[in-house]
């Protein structure tokens, strides 16, 4: 049970929203944006391959 | 795996979604499929224990095994489409949540139609007999 993972999309959720409003607060509204943009691409990576896992666990176990 | 770990997992889990969801709902967003995921694989060895179990027990009883296979092809379906609706209406897009459920419902008929035949042909069999 990977339970981690949960832990890390979280850290970087929480530092990704106080960068954000860090670099709004100081005026770089595109700063912010490009920052929001890209630990959700970290997250998503992260995420992809285990919904990906999760599809192949389905497939072999359910026989689809 | 026991059911507290799998509780322990989803409270943190709903704590954590809660603490990020009002800065950043992307996040909460993928903690809460995460925390899915991560449940449904740690709880995917007793679904595989459970239908060999299955299994032996209907071919033991002389009962074709094409049936407890199509049973869990759509239980597969199901759980996979319950999933991405949950997800998908989390994320607010009710719609696509309805075509997914629809797909599902499809997709179910199409994978259970040999059985609505042999149901078919053994009925014209008996009215055939009689």
């Amino acid at each position: 049970m990977d339970v981690d993972m949960i832990f890390r999309i979280a850290a970087i959720g929480i530092i990704v929203a106080i960068l954000n409003q860090l670099l709004v607060r100081s005026g770089r509204e595109e700063q912010a944006l490009l920052t929001t943009i890209a630990g959700l691409v970290v997250a998503l990576m992260m995420i992809i391959s285990q919904i990906s896992d999760l599809f192949a666990t389905v497939k072999s176990t359910f026989g689809l | 795996m026991n059911i507290f770990s799998v509780c322990g997992v989803a409270i943190v889990t709903a704590v954590l979604a809660l603490l990020v969801r009002r800065h950043s709902p992307q996040s909460a967003l993928l903690i809460s499929i995460g925390s899915g995921v991560i449940t449904f694989l740690a709880i995917v060895k007793n679904i595989v224990l459970t239908s060999d179990e299955l299994r032996a027990i209907l071919s033991s009883g002389n009962i074709r095994s094409d049936y407890i296979m199509i049973l869990l092809k759509a239980l597969g379906i199901c759980f996979l489409t319950e999933f991405t609706c949950d997800t998908v209406t989390e994320a607010g897009l009710l719609s696509l949540s309805t075509n997914i459920s629809f797909a599902g419902k499809v997709l179910v008929l199409v994978t259970a139609l040999p059985l609505f035949k042999e149901v078919l042909s053994m009925v014209s069999a008996m009215v055939g007999a009689s």
